[in-house]
Formats: C-alpha cells, structure tokens, sequence
C-alpha cells in the first residue's frame, strides 16, 4: 500500500465537476458582500457618506469599522512573537488611513454581489492623499515618508546574525565577490479565489463559517478572539479547496468579516474574492532584494557568506505578514552547503503596496536563488564546472543530524550520492558535449543546476507565538469494519484522501477503498495546525500512522481473545457490538486520537542559543537545460529532471505530481508573472490578461527520479510539497545565465521573462540579425 | 468584476438593431461579447442597452467579382477553418488562428474584432494589409470605408454609435500570392506585444508585382507597412536575400521609434513575415496553414 501509486481517491469527484467549493455552498435568504477598497496607494479618509448606497434596493447594510467595532469587533494583530518587531494592530476594516490600493474600507451587505457592487459604486467617500511608498529602498531612506508615523521608520522588523570571525574571514578569502540578487513580486493565484461564508444560529448561538482556508482550527481561534466568541460557539469548515498555496494560510480581514456581518446582521452573507481582489488585494509574494558577500578560495569553496536581506512586506496587516518567509529566508541562505561562516542582516519593510505573505515555498525560493547564484558564480570565476563547485560545498556525508548555523538539525541523507545520481540520470555530460556543439551552431543553450536541502514540518511558534508542532487524527474502525480518518490538515487538492488511506490502510491491514479521510472541519477533531509548510505526510501522515497503529494493536489483543483467526469485520463487530465479551482492560470501540509530533524542534533559543524549526528536511537535486532565442529572448526547456528524497514515498504518482506543479509555478515565476506597481503605488496588473501565469502549453514535463532515506520521523517520511517551486527559479535562472553568458549577460534577479531578457541582451549590446531570425 | 445594470434587446432584422442603436445614446451592439463582456465586468463599458445582433444573418463567406466578402458574425474559428478563407483570403485564416485560445475563437466575431478596433488584434492589422473595405450599415444606407481609413485611434474607428459593421471584404488571393503573419507575444493565446503582416504577389516570372502590409501591437491603430516595404525595394524585388531582409526590418522597425523593445521585434517579425510570404508565393502554399492555393 505504502509506495503503491493507488490512483487518486478524490478524482471521480473533483474531475467530474462534482467537488463542492465556496461558492457552492448557497443556502436560503444568502447575502453577499462588495468592499469600496482604496483606489489609492495611501490616504487620510475624510468622510464616508452612505446614504446614497444604504438607499438602493437590495441593499441590507452598509457598514465602516465604526459600526463593527460598536458591536464588539476586536482588532486583528500579527501575532508576530519576536522581541524589536513593531506594534501594530488593525481593524477588519481600515479606519481614518489606507495603506495599499484594495485596502477595505466600507462593507456593503446586499441581496447579489452584483447589488453590492452597484452600491459601492455610489459610496462617496473623501479623502486626502498621502505620499506613497512603494520602493522598498526609498522607504528606508531618511526623510521617507512613513506608514506608519507612530515607529519613526518604516522598518518594520531588523534582525541580525553572524558567526564570531565572519568578517576575518572574508578578509581572509582568496577571493571576494559582492552581488545583488533580487527576487519580484508574485501572487499565489489559487484557481478557487479565496472566500468565506458565514452563517449565525440564534437558536444555539453557534457561528459556522465556512472558508476557503488551509487552517481551520486556526481560524476558528482567529475569528473567535475577533468577534469576542468562545471557541466551542464557532465552528469552521473549509469545503473543497481549489488550490491555497499558502495564500489561504493567513487568516483575513474577509474572513472576520463575514462572520462579524452575519452576528450584525443576522443573515447568512458570502464573500467571493473575484480575481481584481485577488491579485490586488489578496496576498503577493517574494519580493526581497539580497546583497550577497561571499569568499571562496582557489578549489572554489565557499569559506564565507555574508547577506543583506531587504524584504518588502508591503502593508503588513497580515497575521505573520511577510516576516514568516523571510525568517524562513535568512535561515535557509546556506541551503545544503557547508558554509563556515555567515551572516545576514534582515530589514523588513513596509510600503504602500498589497500586504505580503506566504506563498508555496515560503521564503525558500529567495534564500535558494542566492545560494545557488554564489555557487555558479564562483565556478565561473574559478573555471570550475558548477556541479564539482556545488560537491566541494554541499553538507559531509556524516554525521546526522548535522548542526547549521544557528542550530537547525538537517537529518538529510547523504548528499554526494544523490548528486552523483543526478548528473547521471541527466546525463550531465552528454548535455555539456551537446551544449559545446549547439553552442558552435549558435543556439544559445544552458544548463542549470539546484541542490536544495529543505526543512520541512516547521513549527508555526517562531512567527506565531502559538501553534505547535504536531497534528491531530483520529482513526476509526467502524462496526462494519470500514474505516474512518479525521484529520487536522486540510487538502486543498494535495491528494490527503489517498496517501493517509494509504497509511491507515497499511497499518489496519485493510484496503484503500475501504478508508474514508474527511478534513476541514473543526466540529471533527478539537484541533488541527492545518496544511502548509509540506507537513502533511510527515504530522498528520505520522498522526494516522500512530492512531491507525493503536487501533491495529487493541483489534490484535481482541482477536487474540476471540481464537481463531477473526476477519477484521468480525473483531470490529466484537469491539462495537459485544462489548461484554471483551478481555478485562480493553476499552469497548475501535478508535484512538492522536495527536502527533516528531518533537524535534527548538522554537526558542535553547542554552546554546540554538532554534531548529523543521521537524526533518528533505533533499532535492534539480537540473535544467534550456535554449534562449537571443532575438525574442523566449526561454524553452529542453529537459529537467529532478532527484527527489522525500524519505519514504507514500504515493510515487503523488510525489511526482507534487513536484511537476511546484515545478511549473516556479516556472511560472520567473518565465511569466510578475506583479507590478506604478511608481505611485497604483497595481499594474489587475486581470489575468495582465498577470501571465504560464498554461498547460507553456509547462514543460519534469521527470521526477525517487530516493528514499528514511526520516526518522513515524514512517520515515519527509515532505515534498515545496521542493520544485523552490528549485525551478534558482536552477532556471542558472540555466538561463549559462546560456547568456557568451553573450556578456548576467542573471542576478528572477526576472527571465522574455521582455527582460530582451532588455538585457540590448543593454549588452546584442543586435538580433533579422535575416536569422526570419530563416530560422 | 459584476456589470453595471443594462437592458437588452435581441434583434432578429438588421432594421431592428439600427432603430434600437439609434434609440439610446449608451447603447452598444454585442455580438461575441469577448471584448465587451469583461470591459463590463471592470466596469470600463457601461451601455445602458445591450443590442444584441447574434440573430442577424450575417454568419456568411461569399465569393464574387474576385472579391471575398465576410459577414460581420463569421466567428474566428471560421475564419481560421472555411476552406474557402483559407483559400481566398489566407492572411485572415492565419490572423484568426492567433487570436487567444479556442473558446475564444468560437465566440469572438470579424465584426466584433473590427469595430473594437484593439490596435494589438490581429483581424484589423490584416485587413489594413490586404487593403480591405468595411461595410457599415446605419439608418441611411451603407457605406464602404477602405480598412487604412476605418481605424482612428485606441479602441475608435469613424463608425457613427448608430452604425453596425456588417461586413468585410478583401480581395481574392492570386494565383502566385502569399501570406504570413508573424506575431510575438509572451504567451501562446496572449495579444500581441507586436505582429506583422505580409500579403506579396508575384508575376510569372517570380517578381513582387504587388504588396500589402501591416503591424499591430505599435501605435494606436494598425500600423499600414505597405510604404515603407514598397520604400525599402520588395516591391520589383524577385527575391527575399538576407540585405533585403535587413534593411526593409530596420525600416519596418523604425516606425515603433521610441519604444526599443517593440522597434526590435517589428524588425524581426517583419523580415520572418516578408520570408515567410515569398516562400509561400514561391511554393504555391498560400499560407501557414498548409492548404495549397
Ligand atoms: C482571453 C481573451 C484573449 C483574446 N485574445 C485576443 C487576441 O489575441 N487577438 C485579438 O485580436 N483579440 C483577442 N481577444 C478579443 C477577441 O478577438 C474578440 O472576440 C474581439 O476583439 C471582439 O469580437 P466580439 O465579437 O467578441 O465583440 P464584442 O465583445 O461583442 O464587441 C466588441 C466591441 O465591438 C462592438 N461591436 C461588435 N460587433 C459590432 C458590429 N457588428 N458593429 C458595430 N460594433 C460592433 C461592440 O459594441 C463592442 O464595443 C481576446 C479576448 C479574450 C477574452
């Protein structure tokens, strides 16, 4: 069962159309909400004149933060646990100032989205407008104007790290190079926008809110504290997801609105992001700018590096806000090397712009372009091929865990062997030969290389203060024998019903088809830390394990008792329905809850000073070739091929389809999307006409090659989420370097869309021939 | 992303939807809708009154007088299938087959492309190539407007509020002519950054003896070529050679002036799109679409 590729348990429902999202969910007498969101980058709010929007018909309330807060709304705050990060707190609606345009202001609660939106329309609101800031850099300039005039900055959070003679030993290094790599703006983009519906019982006093969300516990507790609730009178439900990707991570100013709105006004309301809100006023993604210093010697080891991380949070009123990834950035900048020292520096900085937050890879896909980007330039400095200056680096063999600076515990297999198995399976020498002939025939080819060591699990305490590392299930053998799982993690589309029947299934020595796994619901379990971080497999896949387990060995005990050699139906029947006739001790019913944690985190500072986030890592070995047409600057991949070590593999066709999206996102990335600004803080992209993520045409296949080494963790599994979409970008543009480098272009930033390729090939100085061009 | 409120009428006589344009001010014809629907879901369009003209019988192809003339309903789906579009008028079977996707093409109309007047279609860059004729139809008769008069600027065109485009008309392809577009864009389906269209025809004796072109995607209407190829020497040439190809793209290329990433791939498309026509008018396979003439 374990390492079979059962097909995909949940495919007959969502490929069939017959899924049940959001918007599926109308029920009697719904109401829908429209926000009148700022249409500017930043301003003082003078007045707000209803009347006109609360007269249309339709119309059943129209509503500020003054109203919400008359009935007891509670501010939301960021949670965020680390001493020198600045104060702020906010309302579910803003108030007096805006900071970003899409920023909500009024809420209008009317018989259609469409009414809603009507009634938007003739709100007259009057403000006075405040200069932006939209560069992060001249928002830390002297004399920059400020979001928020109460800190005196606008650095919203400064860290620093280094290791004691860091700096001698940059002054040591033969050599010593400083680079600039820059990471852009990107929106998740889930194909279900996000949403939340909700819905007051009078009657029981119960608040159930349904929402397109990957923590539902979690945001029970949020919306709870907001709308000053107990936890046991709201109930969260996340029906089918299309897609989170870490967008529908955060908990949302929507979110407690809809269920403040249903407590005011009595009616079930609905709030269906539309995809303007969602690129604009949602959630974006990665941009970091990272001044890299790094020393290597002779043999191209990295002796020292040494990184200046300014990170945009845009208006971090976003629980965790942009801080999570970056924590997550500045400790992964040495990636799977073996770098003696090092240091960064943090600065994260808050502008005018959409808040940002996390995206599949959570901080990862930065810290990963600067590792490998120092790894290829020392080889091209060197003339040293990149896959022998990446062996030369990567962590030794032994011993596990290794201990990295900070105190992270990497448990990863070894390293050299999995490199060893990627240039093989890629035929990384044939490539070059073919590279050196196509190069003298003039195709502009390149071949790029990741070697990514990723902590996976993570504890969610290091940004939230809350939230441990562990995951509840409860595996039931029903009186018929067929078997149920509940779990705290919530599937937006990763496959959960399949892999955790897979292992309940195993373990209870039943069949898959026989397990049903339901999620997203806080009526099922007391609570859950939900789906992100590629933990599932890992907590809640070692949470059924352990759960299933228990059943397995009490159902062991009774058929012992019963003689024979009992059908696992007739020992359920026994435990359920015969309960008089059980052993002494044993407990009548077949099911145990769990909940599950590896415990291998340090979330604070131990005696050493040491914190470790991830429960175990896993490895992930990349390599790409590609071709650039240097007229069009049109990047085509001619293969890629990836070595996954995700510890013990639960599904090989899950895996690999893990790893083909993440692949194609991170593609996605740096080939196509970008989200931008005006330099007044206006967004530039607002439809999918204008934020080009790449379709089934423009994805490439990424053939995937399996190794195993066991975790440690129950089942030995690693995680796996994650890895492609860190790995694409930085190997991409690796890829995309080489293939230029000829031409005298280099690559610093995830900029490889064609027009930016363009743009540098011209700053080169390179003049396409259209003759060529029109012959080729 | 909802409309504003509207009204809507479905005309089933020509009559009809000219007295409903004519009744309203705000009124606006729909025929595909792939243009207006989602100016109206931003609210960037706001009619007051839908007229919807799906029900007129202008779903047509006919050939007569050497002349190719297209209802203002013919989808673009048709036009990149009709095996007589792609006979007689293979620029536009080509040009309709880069338009989006295909649920797209299955709804978007001739008519539609050519009164939205986008500078980045594709439909009125090509009918500036072939030196096409648009029929529009108002309350006092039709007139027939040359395409290289019809396109004023971004998204305006000389048809009155109260006019309907009916239909088009270009001339039948020659025996010996040939037809490319060439086009950029940064994804398979997207509108064009820039494109460029290449109509030739050779004599007997393989000499350009006549030629039509146009780009899109760089002005604020499509931008007619034919000068500055005939300038550059195509025109009497009987042969496309690699200083040909040069200077006519550095040229073409000149008209994007100010703009170095669209002046670079005008250059280029041109010089793909002039090769492209000449091998086909050579070859006797008028178009990409490998149907021979
Ligand atoms: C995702 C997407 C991608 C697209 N990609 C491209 C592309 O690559 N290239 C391209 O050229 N186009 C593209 N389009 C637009 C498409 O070609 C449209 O079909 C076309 O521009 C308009 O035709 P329509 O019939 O849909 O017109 P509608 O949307 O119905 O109308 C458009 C405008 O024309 C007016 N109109 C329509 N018919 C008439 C008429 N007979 N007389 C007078 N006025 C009329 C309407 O009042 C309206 O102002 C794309 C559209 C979408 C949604």
């Amino acid at each position: 069962m374990i390492g079979a590729r059962t097909l995909r348990r949940e495919d007959p429902r969502l490929l069939t159309g017959r899924g049940s999202y959001l918007a599926d969910h109308d029920v009697p007498g719904l109401c829908h909400i429209a926000l009148w969101r700022s249409p500017v980058a930043h301003a003082r709010i003078r007045s707000i004149d209803t009347a006109a929007a609360a007269a249309l018909p339709g119309v059943v309330a129209v509503l500020t933060q003054a109203d919400l807060d008359a009935a007891g709304a509670r501010p939301m705050t960021h949670l965020l646990p680390i001493p020198g990060v600045q104060p702020l707190a906010w309302g579910v609606l803003a108030q007096e100032v805006v900071r970003f345009v899409g920023e909500p202001l009024v809420a209008v609660v009317a018989a259609s989205r469409a009414i809603a939106e009507d009634a938007v329309d003739v709100l007259v609101v009057d403000y006075d407008e405040l200069p932006p800031v939209v560069d992060v850099h001249a928002a830390l300039e002297f004399g920059a104007p400020l979001l928020y005039p109460e800190w005196g900055t606008n650095e919203f959070l400064h860290l620093d790290y280094a290791t004691d003679g860091l700096d001698d030993a940059l002054a040591r290094a033969p050599h010593v190079r400083t680079e600039r790599f820059e990471s852009h703006r990107i929106a998740a983009l889930p194909l279900e926008g996000h949403g939340a519906q909700a819905s007051f019982d009078p009657a029981t006093g119960t608040l159930t809110v349904l929402a397109s969300q990957q923590q539902p516990h979690q945001l029970r507790t949020v919306i709870a504290e907001v709308c000053s609730l107990s936890e046991g009178e709201v109930r969260v439900i996340a029906p089918d997801m299309g897609g989170g990707f870490g967008n529908k991570q955060h908990f949302t100013r929507e979110e407690c609105l809809v269920a403040l709105l249903a407590r005011i006004t009595g009616r079930p309301v609905r709030w269906s992001q539309d995809r303007g809100e969602g690129l604009t006023a949602s959630i974006h993604s990665r941009p970091q700018v990272h001044d890299a210093t790094f020393g290597y010697d002779d043999d191209g080891r990295v002796l020292a590096l040494s990184v200046r991380v300014v990170s945009d949070l845009g208006n971090p009123v976003l629980y965790f806000s942009g801080v999570g990834p970056s924590l997550v950035t500045v400790g992964a900048l040495c990636g799977g090397y073996a770098i003696e020292h090092h240091g960064w520096s943090l600065s994260c900085v808050a502008t005018t712009t959409c808040p940002v937050g996390g995206y599949r890879g959570f901080g990862q896909p930065q810290s990963h372009l600067t590792t490998e980007r120092v790894m290829d330039l020392v080889a091209a400095d060197l003339g040293i091929d990149p896959a022998e200056v990446r062996r030369r680096n990567l962590l030794p063999d032994a011993p596990r865990p290794f201990i990295a600076h900070g105190g992270a515990r990497i448990d990863v297999g070894p390293l050299g062997p999995q490199l060893d198995q990627l240039l093989d399976s890629f035929q990384y020498d044939a490539w070059r030969e073919r590279q050196r002939a196509m190069r003298d025939a003039g195709r502009y080819v390149g071949i790029g290389l990741s070697t990514l060591v990723q902590g996976t699990a993570p504890t969610q305490y290091g940004v939230a203060g809350r939230g441990g590392s562990y995951e509840t299930a409860i595996v039931s053998v029903l009186p018929d024998g067929n078997v149920t799982v509940a779990v705290g993690s919530k599937s937006q589309g990763q496959s959960h019903e399949t892999v955790l029947a897979q292992i309940a299934a195993e373990m209870l020595g039943t069949t898959v088809d026989r397990v049903v796994v339901r999620d997203g619901d806080t009526a099922l379990l007391p609570n859950g830390m939900g789906t992100w971080g590629s933990r599932t497999a890992v907590m809640a896949g070692g949470a059924v394990r352990v759960a299933a387990g228990r059943v397995r060995d009490k159902m062991t005990a009774i058929a012992a008792h019963m003689g024979g050699a009992p059908t696992l139906e007739a020992v359920a029947a026994e435990a359920w329905w015969h309960a008089h006739r059980l052993p002494a001790g044993i407990e009548p019913g077949l099911s145990a809850t769990v909940c599950y944690t590896p415990g291998r985190t340090i979330p604070i500072p131990d005696a050493a000073g040491h914190t470790s986030f991830d429960e175990t890592f896993g490895s992930h070995m990349t390599a790409v070739a590609v071709e650039v047409c240097p007229a069009t600057g049109d990047v085509s991949v001619l293969d890629a091929l990836l070595v996954s070590d995700c510890g013990v593999v639960i599904n090989p066709m899950v895996v690999e389809g893990q790893h083909q999206g993440g692949f194609a996102q991170g593609l996605g990335a740096v080939l196509y999307e970008e989200v931008r600004y005006s330099d007044d803080g206006q967004p530039q992209c607002t439809t999918l006409a204008d934020y080009t993520i790449p379709t089934a045409i423009e994805v490439p296949r990424l053939r995937v090659v399996h190794r195993e080494t066991h975790s440690g963790t129950e089942g030995g599994f690693r995680g796996v989420g994650e890895a492609a979409i860190t790995a694409a970008p930085a190997a991409l543009a690796g890829a995309v370097a080489d293939a230029l480098a000829p031409l005298g272009v280099t690559i610093t930033s995830t900029r490889l869309h064609a027009h930016h390729l363009r743009a540098l090939l011209r700053a080169a100085g390179v003049e396409p021939d259209p003759a060529a061009f029109a012959i080729a | 992303m909802k409309p504003a409120p509207f009204e809507y009428v479905r005309a089933t006589q020509l009559g009809d939807a000219l007295a409903a344009l004519a009744s309203d001010d705000d009124a606006k014809v729909i025929a595909g809708g792939q243009s207006l629907v989602p100016l109206m879901a931003l609210r960037l369009a706001r009619p007051a009154l839908l007229v919807d003209v799906n029900d007129l019988p202008l779903d047509t192809v006919e050939v007569a007088n050497n002349e190719v003339r297209l209802g203002s309903l013919v989808r673009h789906v048709r036009l990149e299938r009709d095996a007589v579009v792609v006979r007689a008028a293979p620029l536009l079977a080509e040009a309709a087959a880069l338009i989006g996707y295909p649920a797209i093409r299955n709804r978007g109309t001739l008519g539609g492309s050519v009164a939205h007047a986008d500078p980045a279609a594709e439909l009125p860059a090509a009918l500036v190539a072939l030196d096409g004729v648009v029929l529009a139809e108002g309350r006092e008769g039709t007139r027939r407007i040359s395409a290289r008069d019809f396109f004023e600027g971004f998204l305006t065109t000389v048809l009155a509020p109260d006019e309907l485009v009916v239909g088009v008309q270009v001339p039948v392809a020659a025996e010996r002519h040939g037809a490319s577009f060439r086009e950029w864009a940064p994804r398979a389906g997207d509108f064009a950054v820039a494109g460029v269209a290449v109509v030739i025809e050779l004599d007997a004796g393989g000499v350009c003896v006549s030629l039509g072109a146009a780009a899109c995607g760089v002005g604020s209407t499509p931008v007619d070529l034919h000068e500055v190829l005939t300038d550059a020497g195509v025109l009497g040439a009987s042969d496309v050679g690699d200083s040909l190809l040069r200077s006519t793209a550095q040229a073409a290329a000149r008209t994007a002036r100010g703009d170095d990433d669209r002046e670079q791939l005008v250059g280029l498309l041109t010089a793909a799109a002039l090769h492209d026509a000449f091998a086909r008018a050579r070859g006797g396979d008028a178009s990409g679409t490998g149907v021979a003439a």
